[in-house]
């Protein structure tokens, strides 16, 4: 099932591929997102070169030139410049740049003598592509898990609720009187994980679990959406569904009343 | 009127009030358009982060320093020779003096100004054979990087070859270098609201609402 789930993203990947850019598109979606700031990088930006060497990937490349970071923010310039009239290919050597050489360190920005925020503009690019249908597959795929069930992973409520009360089990082997608890009201502390923690590493959650009983902490999990503290909507720029995976862990921490979210790692 | 006292009269209104009003202009845009597009700016707005990255940035006293040592004290050089040459050089104050309005100050002794001249136009060639020569800079140079280094170097340029009567025996350009000079100034004021070396005013802009960002998170750059 998940395989046939997987061959229609990639049938769907293909045929976004092959789709003709709309330049009103294009526009459209920059324009609006255009801000003060922005506008201001782009024109006075003055090419000295400060930010080459404080960027890993153009060290990391042998000084690779393209990989400058005041180079990799021409697509935005080019872009408006050519008012969207831009093909696939174009948008694929975007795709390119802003994925596989800047992972939005903001390094540069803190050598820069005017504060360009480079990383700013390659997260805005990102979420350009992601409104053309383009982002890594496995960002996608997150995409859909988290609007379907609240995390990452696809994890069901039933699973994480199972994960958690075998958790204790086995810890409380080690720790007896170890309770992990649930939903609890008015804790302190409501402990948040890393979606891949009940689906590959268990034992992360029950190394925390023993930290905070030893400790005498008064925390819980939530069973409800929200429990999942990554955002990887954010790195392909859906600020969408970044903001309902944050707006659900407020809704739980509102619920259960606590003082303080902790998140994992 | 003649095309002398055109440059020297109507142009030079011109040009001083189109840097004025138009570099006051481009603050009154950033300044109205980041209120509803830039609303981080305000929701986190702090005159502390706003004033240590100024002071870190307009001395010395940043991390370029250290891991640019050449490049870093030379664009310092630059640009204060930049401003220190038109407004104290007394040529400049004597035409103040006996302009409408008067105004007079202490000027610095000429030989300096002759240095500072020099300095400045040496290390804007070497800012251009940096752009040529680097693989790297050439790249991401751009048009209007060329430009805008040429538009600032042709008034001290030209002023040097004024004051030193460098080109007298070269007919058209030494009977003509004062108004040569003056158009040079000019070009560079007016062009000044309409090209990167707008950055003069929006620097204080860009890097306030950048420190404000990084500032909420508890770094001060």
């Amino acid at each position: 099932m998940n395989e046939e789930a997987n061959e229609k993203a990639i049938e769907e990947t293909e045929h976004e591929e092959m789709k003709e850019v709309d330049p009103k598109e294009i526009v459209d979606f920059l324009k609006p997102r255009m801000g003060a700031r922005f506008k201001t990088w782009l024109s006075i930006c003055t090419h000295c070169g400060l930010c080459a060497d404080t960027c890993h990937h153009y060290t990391a490349s042998g000084k690779d030139p393209k990989m400058i970071p005041s180079y990799k923010v021409r697509f935005l310039t080019e872009m408006l410049r050519k008012k969207g009239k831009v093909d696939r290919e174009y948008l694929k050597k975007v795709y390119d740049t802003v994925y596989y050489e800047c992972n939005m360190c903001r390094r540069c920005t803190m050598y820069c003598p005017f504060g360009i925020d480079i990383a700013l503009m390659i997260s805005l690019m990102r979420a350009l592509l992601f409104s053309q249908g383009m982002a890594p597959e496995g960002l996608l795929k997150a995409v859909e898990n988290y609007k379907e069930f609240g995390n990452q992973m696809a994890v069901t409520k039933e699973d994480w609720i199972e994960t958690i009360e075998w958790c204790e089990e086995e810890t409380a082997d080690e720790l007896v009187g170890l309770k992990i608890p649930i939903d609890k009201k008015g804790a302190k502390i409501m402990y948040t994980v890393n979606a891949r923690e009940p689906m590959f590493y268990p034992q992360d959650i029950m190394e925390v679990a023993k930290i905070f009983h030893v400790a005498g902490e008064d925390w819980t999990l939530p069973s409800e959406m929200g429990w999942d503290d990554t955002n990887l909507a954010m790195f392909c720029g859906d600020l969408k569904t970044s903001r309902m995976i944050v707006e659900n862990t407020f809704k739980r921490a509102e619920e259960l009343e606590v003082q303080q979210v902790a998140i994992t790692e | 009127m003649d095309f002398y006292s055109f440059v020297e009269g109507p142009l030079l209104w011109i040009a001083i009030l189109t840097f004025i009003i138009g570099s006051l202009l481009r603050a009154t845009l950033f300044l109205s358009v980041s209120r509803k597009t830039d609303k981080i700016i305000y929701q986190h707005f702090s005159w502390k982060y706003i004033f240590a990255t100024l002071g870190r940035w307009l001395l010395p006293l940043n991390k370029d320093v250290a891991k640019n040592p050449v490049f870093t004290p030379l664009a310092y050089i630059f640009h204060i020779c930049l401003i220190i040459v038109p407004i104290w050089f007394s040529g400049h104050i004597t035409l103040w003096e006996e302009s409408r309005f008067e105004w007079s100050w202490s000027p610095i002794p000429d030989g300096l100004a002759d240095w500072m001249t020099l300095i400045f136009l040496a290390i804007a060639l070497f800012f251009l054979l940096r752009r040529i020569i680097s693989s790297d800079i050439r790249l991401i140079s751009t048009f209007s990087d060329y430009f805008i280094l040429v538009i600032t170097a042709l008034p001290f340029m030209t002023g040097y070859f004024l004051t030193h009567g460098t080109l007298d025996s070269i007919g058209f350009l030494g009977d003509n270098m004062t108004i040569i000079h003056m158009l040079s100034g000019e070009l560079m004021l007016i062009l000044i609201p309409f090209t990167k070396l707008s950055h003069f005013i929006l620097f204080f802009f860009s890097r306030g609402a950048t420190a404000i960002e990084f500032g909420r998170r508890g770094y001060s750059m």
